[in-house]
């Protein structure tokens, strides 16, 4: 028994999946049965088990501007007013009661809406050629700023944490509903033969009120789903060997377990053996991608520096770092939930600390993006679910949930570089120029990506459902010109 | 540009149609994507196939009220059988018809091991044991086949694995969702599904309990229970939340689960506006919705059979010596009537405040101003918290107040206060006045004594371990003792707990502005009261009127109206009122004493005293409420039944009422759809104008009308035919697996993968990889771990604990890893936390109870494989599967890797097969002598060397046969309903 090494197997393997005549050699089924039952099963009705690859890449509606996403997912809500919202009017306001007419219909989730406004607690400045406005806690945002388009104008319609959660990333406040994530891998397939398509960290000092299904895939299939993985150890689930299996133990495993499949596949013709074959070829492969996917051991200093990574620390750093480079191996989408905004009190303290856990890593992303050609076609996105209130909560150190009004930033992927798109009123409370619903931004994501999110969608319960469902439109003023071409 | 991604026409859920892009592979490369990149043949092949539906142009011309599903199902004549005697019942003769017509042949019988192994997976969701494979295969006589079904038709594990398709459509879980999820106790009503199934309680009795069953006349506890299938929807306990918002997201939640569970249509699509393709108004939807809206979301106590039947002993013998006291003094009803009258003397007035602003100072927790302007506690619990009340009053010498607290359906066991037993603490009970016209200077009012109807002793009610937690409950005068270390508490004991309670603060000057007076209380407590109202009176020297609020509120009816429970109740108010009674009293005090506790809880439902008036929603949002509904159903399907009944259960004998197009088409669809991996409806959720063409129209309501009508005698035994009943489930189950469609082995004809690669003709039996709680079950099974108990609450499997902490989980979560027995119990009793779905289930497409959900996906992917490979239980299995091999399989590896095979997949191996393993064997020897590996840690887990290996077995042997385990535990067939 001469063994092969985990390398020598990975690249037989590969050049067999290139060729793509194995199956077909080794397998002893009818070619013509099983090819033409594939077309039957791509195509046909309701098809149950779907042996089809549903992540093989597909071309969207058009051509895209992004091809992949990072979304940096700032759960629990930053403060717009501390970081993004420069209200030097609401200083002046600050301890007075807001204006009755302001509070009309208005909804508060803890506080008496009639309480004291909260001056801004942050010095603002203007940075960069575009001169966009940005707090002081964001320096290292402030060093990009030119690169990323700012929106003022964000609105949304819940304002408790798990409901808005769920509504900013699967269009719906009911749960249920397949993520952005799910949509995009569902739509794009995947570009990685050893990696999950759609893959999740969590980082900061919470879970995300939404739990799982805030990349859940829904009704999609399953494949769609987020993978959580972990940013230090085995980063997938299960994916080392059981103590005492070393790799030659596992190799042989797998190989006797692939000929005793092998036969019987060739007994029951059943491709769906076929499928599971490949299904542990690649659960191979992803034992010695992954862990070289987090062996950062080679990632030069001044990069680890840029982000402020620490290997070996689960950091939202190190998850950038990390985000980066499951794309380069071509992961679709990558999401990371930093869960530490919802200042309801200590806002001073711990918005300032949340900044400085994701501000440096934040802009060193788009950085190290830029410098390797990926940013053009990488979409990042930082935000939260809604926005905090400038009325007070809790003394004077905390501001409540508000959904009329927020911010976020996008860069890379077809996004009009150094722009600040749409105002609020002078208490940023209402979005009052060019404001963009949740909605509104999925139109604009999927649309990057490539969809017309009208046509986007998954039949289920008899109706054609989409992320927007009835509702989005395209921000075409966040777009690049060439990114407005379909 | 052009858009690649038009949708094909008459397709399904595909929208997309994937064309690979060139120089690169998908994640989960498939055969299928590689036959695809071969021929990029035109798509045109489907039209020609039998299995594609018939073109939905034609159906789309007609009215959508005669769409064929909204009719009621009619029994087609059965066809003759033909000549080949294949048929054994009508479903074979549906099913051969149309093959004939596609010029196919059904195939052969499956080999008869890998039938039983079939018939015990479908049944069971438990493969053979080799015991019972023995049995089979030398059962040569008639019938034995038939004798097999029966049995595991007999099996409580039968329930077990049907139970399992009903919880998916009912959303079951163990864990309330949303930010808080935390745990529930649900089970109760996940043992009811299973039990109903297993007794073959009818279908239209299984639903009408599940809508209904506290309205049915001598409604028992398990009927409360099964009412938990509308109460499986999510609770959100989120900080500042508004619980009427998300009261209502659960109401759209119960309306799709009827749609989806029930009705088997889209009911959902017409929340927001009329329904776009079924004839179903926004109306219609609100009319259905009334129904079930007229609920409380009730807590119940549940008791144990042994509780049950202490508790009514207790209760007869109270009766019993009431009866012996009405003998013992015949005037006891003049005497009682004068007391009547003399307790509704000179009764103080009070006059009910009207809260202005109310709620929690830190607005997490909320409060509902109800009709009666008390307040109901709902959305997020608080323990240790403070309620405030602003109100304004005119009265200028107010003397008291007075504090009622209240019972309320929606409150734990009904209430007053919302700790887990209904109960609560008021540390504190403070009251601030201003005038009113300067409302916000508040000063406060000393309260000089206050009074209760119901005084505990001091009792410790805290935790008296630790001396900073420790607190003590008692009587009222603790509420104003100025320490919030001491409660006023009402915990009467068992039985009589849940009452509503009063006290009253007497002030120490009398209190009131000329111009006004603002009124402000706050309720320091630690379990929160749940509902309750305030009242002030100008009454000299008021106190807490003795008599319970039920008592008085009986009182004010006349007598000669009052109904014999009412009148009875007085009487028991009463008696304990008369001192010559004393000896009664006490015998009947120390019976209560004998009160059983309850051994649990379930959610369940409650009629409300008062109808709830539904609106319909503009586009589905609770802030818009539109005209008022009267309670209806769609018209375009039967009509409801005059009935003098509750209307939520003549709702529910609607729903499974004989004439109900779509009930039975629905659940016999859905039963098809889990042996034959899809149903004769591909769309299953949806019978509605959406949804695909039925591949067997006739077959579908030949089964329909069978099913809600038995004619077949089945065969259960070879002696005795047995009728059914109407609506059996175990009817409609034992003509599937006895029909010779079933039966077809499921080899994959080449001929036949072209015509029919979806095998939706069924001319081969159907082959699936199982459901994921069955994939862990057979792993279980085959290596001896498997515990088979029944019931009981969820068990927390093994899981990685990180997912249970930040930041994989917003609360942290106590799931505390079940050692001994528990641990390998079947995966269908593994706690399902929502926002933690259990690993090893989600990557197998278990559904986590979000919503409801009748057809999951089956898919087949790289993490499935890692999971098996190497998750925990897994491996665990692949250790025990080889000890019990060294152990019972023999001497020889011939023998063991036999006997190995065998357990996994139920089928001696072949040659070839026996071949390979040996070969794996031969290899790991070498390797484990060769001295790599640490074999003690490969075998057990452990760092220890095996114990009680049998003679001549040595560890590098455990470690070996581990390795060979792992791999039959992994093969493709072993997951596989062949």
């Amino acid at each position: 028994m001469n063994p092969m090494t985990r390398q020598e197997h990975f690249a037989r393997e590969h050049r067999r999946d290139v060729t793509r005549r194995w199956f077909f050699k080794e397998c002893g089924v009818g070619l013509g049965a099983i090819a033409l039952g594939t077309l039957l099963k791509e195509s046909a009705s309701a098809s149950p088990a779907g042996t089809a690859d549903p992540l093989a890449p597909k071309r969207p509606h058009f051509v895209p501007k992004a091809k992949r996403v990072i979304y940096l997912f700032m759960a629990g809500a930053p403060s717009h007013l501390e970081l993004f919202d420069n209200k030097p009017e609401l200083t002046k306001w600050n301890g007075k009661l807001p204006p009755a007419d302001l509070l009309k219909g208005y909804r508060s989730a803890f506080i008496n809406p009639n309480s004291s406004l909260l001056g801004p607690k942050f010095k603002f400045a203007k940075h960069g050629q575009s001169g966009a406005e940005l707090s002081e806690l964001l320096p290292h945002l402030a060093s990009i700023v030119d690169d990323v388009a700012i929106v003022k104008s964000m609105h949304t319609h819940a304002f408790n944490h798990a409901p808005a959660q769920i509504l900013m990333n699967t269009g719906s406040t009911q749960f249920g509903r397949p993520s952005l994530g799910a949509w995009s891998t569902y739509g794009l397939g995947s570009e990685s033969s050893s990696l999950p398509a759609y893959v999740v960290f969590n980082t900061g000092t919470n879970g995300t009120s939404g739990g799982a299904s805030n990349w859940g895939c829904g009704f999609l299939p399953t494949v769609h789903q987020g993978v959580a993985f972990r940013n230090t150890g085995d980063p997938v689930l299960y994916l080392s060997n059981p103590k005492g299996v070393d790799d030659f133990i596992q190799r042989d495993s797998l190989t006797t377990l692939k000929r005793l499949n092998q036969q019987r596949l060739g007994l029951v013709g059943d491709p769906e053996i076929a499928t599971r074959i490949a299904s542990y070829e690649m659960a191979y492969r992803m034992q010695s991608s992954a862990p070289e996917l987090m062996d950062l051991s080679h990632e030069p200093k001044h990069v680890l520096d840029l982000y402020g990574a620490e290997p070996g620390k689960g950091t939202f750093a190190t998850s950038c770092l990390l985000a980066r480079r499951l794309v380069e191996r071509g992961v679709r989408f990558v999401q990371i939930f930093h869960e530490a905004w919802d200042q309801h009190g200590n806002l001073t303290k711990e918005i300032a600390r949340n900044c400085r856990d994701t501000d440096q890593a934040s802009a060193a992303l788009i950085k190290d993006l830029k410098q390797r050609g990926l940013l053009e076609d990488t979409l990042v996105i930082w935000g939260g679910e809604f926005g905090r209130t400038p009325m007070v909560q809790g003394g004077d150190d905390g501001r409540d949930h508000h959904p009329n009004c927020f911010s976020i930033w996008l860069a890379g992927g077809g996004i009009r570089p150094g722009i600040t798109l749409g105002e609020s009123d002078e208490f940023g409370f209402n979005a009052t120029r060019d404001p963009v619903h949740v909605h509104d931004l999925h139109a604009s994501l999927l649309h990057l990506l490539g969809f017309n999110h009208e046509k986007l969608t998954y039949r289920f319960q008899g109706r054609e459902f989409r992320l927007t469902d009835v509702h989005g439109e395209v921000v075409s003023k966040l777009l690049q010109k060439a990114a407005l071409r379909t | 540009m052009n858009s690649t991604l038009e949708k094909p026409r008459t397709r399904g859920p595909i929208a997309l149609r994937a064309r690979p892009w060139p120089a690169s592979i998908g994640f989960a490369v498939s055969l299928a994507l590689v036959a695809a990149a071969i021929l990029e043949a035109s798509s045109s092949v489907t039209e020609n196939t039998a299995a594609a539906p018939s073109s939905r142009g034609k159906e789309m011309s007609t009215p959508k009220e005669n769409h064929w599903a909204f009719k009621s199902p009619s029994r087609p004549s059965v066809l003759v059988p033909g000549p080949s005697g294949w048929a054994k019942n009508p479903i074979d003769q549906f099913i051969l018809e149309k093959l004939k017509r596609e010029g196919l042949r059904p195939s052969p019988e499956a080999d008869r091991i890998v039938l039983l192994r079939r018939l015990s997976l479908d049944l069971t969701g438990l493969p053979p044991t080799p015991e019972e494979a023995d049995a089979f295969l030398s059962d040569r006589s008639e019938g034995a086949y038939e004798r097999q079904a029966e049995r595991l038709l007999n099996s409580p594990h039968f329930g077990e694995r049907w139970a399992r398709d009903w919880l998916d459509a009912a959303r079951y879980a163990d864990s309330n969702g949303y930010e808080k999820d935390r745990a529930r106790e649900m089970w109760h009503y996940r043992d009811w599904v299973v039990e109903a199934i297993n007794q073959d309680l009818p279908y239209d009795q299984f639903i009408i309990k599940q809508f209904a069953g506290d309205l049915l006349p001598g409604s028992t506890q398990r009927d409360l229970i099964a009412t938990g299938f509308l109460r499986n929807s999510m609770i959100n306990e989120e900080g500042a939340i508004d619980p009427e918002q998300f009261r209502m997201d659960a109401m759209f939640d119960r309306m799709e689960a009827v749609g989806k569970g029930v009705l088997g249509l889209t009911v959902q699509c017409a929340q927001c506006h009329n329904h776009k393709y079924d004839p179903l108004s926004q109306e219609d939807y609100y009319r259905m919705f009334s129904y079930l809206n007229d609920v409380d979301e009730f807590t119940a106590p549940i008791y144990s059979d042994e509780e049950l039947s202490r508790r009514d002993r207790v209760l007869s013998e109270i009766k019993a010596i009431e009866r012996e006291i009405q003998s013992r003094f015949p005037d006891w009803a003049s005497r009682l009537k004068s007391w009547e009258a003399s307790v509704q003397k000179d009764l103080p007035e009070w006059i009910v405040l009207e809260p202005r602003e109310y709620g929690a100072p830190d607005g997490l927790s909320k409060l509902q101003l109800q009709k009666d302007h008390s307040l109901l506690a709902g959305g997020h619990r608080f323990i240790g918290g403070t309620w405030f009340v602003k109100a304004k009053t005119a009265m200028t010498n107010i003397t008291a107040v007075r504090l009622e607290v209240l019972n309320d359906g929606n409150l734990p066991m009904r209430g007053p206060g919302r700790g887990d037993n209904g109960l609560f603490h008021l540390r504190e009970f403070t009251l601030k006045a201003a005038p009113a016209t300067s409302p916000t200077n508040l000063v406060s009012v000393k309260i000089s004594a206050a009074t209760a109807d119901f005084e505990e002793s001091q009792n410790p009610a805290g935790d008296p371990e630790k001396e900073k937690e420790k607190t003590f409950g008692g009587p009222v005068r603790f509420a104003i003792d100025g320490n919030s270390k001491t409660s006023w508490t009402v915990d009467a004991g068992p039985g009589r707990r849940n009452a509503a309670r009063k006290a009253v603060f007497q002030l120490s000057t009398n209190l009131g502005f000329g111009e006004g007076t603002e009124l402000r209380f706050d309720l320091a407590c630690q379990d929160e009261v749940g509902r309750f109202r305030l009242s002030v009176t100008g009454a000299s020297d008021p106190v807490a009127d003795p008599l319970p609020k039920l008592a008085r509120e009986i009182l004010d009816i006349p007598s000669d109206r009052r109904t014999a429970e009412q009148a009875a109740a007085v009487f028991s108010q009463w008696r304990t009122t008369v001192p010559e009674f004393a000896k009664f009293n006490d015998r009947i005090e120390a019976l209560w004493k004998q009160f059983p506790e309850r051994s649990g809880q379930t959610f369940a439902l409650s009629a409300r005293p008062e109808p709830r008036v539904t609106s319909l929603l503009k586009r589905g949002d609770w802030l818009q409420p539109g005209p008022a509904v009267e309670s209806g159903v769609p018209s375009f399907l039967h009509p409801l039944r005059p009935s003098a009944e509750p209307g939520r259960l003549r709702l529910a004998r609607w729903f499974v009422d004989k004439k109900a197009p779509t009930t039975a088409r629905a659940f016999v669809n859905r039963v098809w759809q889990s042996y034959f991996g899809t149903g004769i409806v591909a769309t299953s959720e949806d019978l509605g104008v959406q949804s695909e063409a039925p591949s067997h129209p006739e077959l579908l309501d030949w089964l329909a009308c069978e099913f809600m009508e038995p004619t077949i005698k089945a065969r259960r035994t070879l002696e005795s035919p047995v009728e059914s009943l109407p609506w059996s489930v175990k009817h409609l189950h034992r003509l599937i697996v006895l029909s010779a469609t079933y039966r077809q082995s499921s080899r994959v004809r080449p001929e036949l993968y072209a015509k029919d690669a979806f095998n939706r003709l069924l001319a081969r039996g159907a082959r699936l990889r199982v459901d994921g709680e069955i994939v862990r079950d057979i792993a279980l099974a085959a290596s001896g771990l498997l515990n088979t108990n029944l019931g009981g609450p969820s068990i927390y499997a093994p899981a990685p604990a990180f997912l249970f902490v930040a930041p994989s989980s917003y609360m942290s979560f106590p799931w505390k890893d079940a050692t001994g027995p528990d641990r390998y119990r079947r995966a269908f009793y593994t706690f399902r936390r929502r926002s933690t779905p259990y690993p090893m289930l989600q990557t197998f497409d278990t559904p986590n109870g979000d919503a409801s959900c009748v057809r999951r996906v089956r898919s087949n992917t790289p993490l499935q494989a890692l999971t098996a490979l190497n998750e925990t239980l897994f491996v665990e299995c692949a250790q025990a599967l080889a000890k019990q091999t060294l152990v019972h399989g023999g001497h020889t590896d011939a023998e063991r890797v036999r006997y190995a095979f065998r357990r996994v997949v139920s089928r001696w191996p072949t040659a070839a097969e026996r071949k390979e393993l040996l070969g794996l064997l031969t290899r790991q020897r070498r390797h484990m002598a060769d001295g790599w590996v640490n074999v003690a840690e490969l075998g057990t887990g452990a760092n220890s060397p095996p114990a009680n290996l049998p003679k001549g077995a040595t560890p590098a042997d455990l470690a070996s046969y581990t390795v060979l385990s792992r791999v039959l535990l992994n093969l493709d067939e072993a997951i596989t309903k062949e």
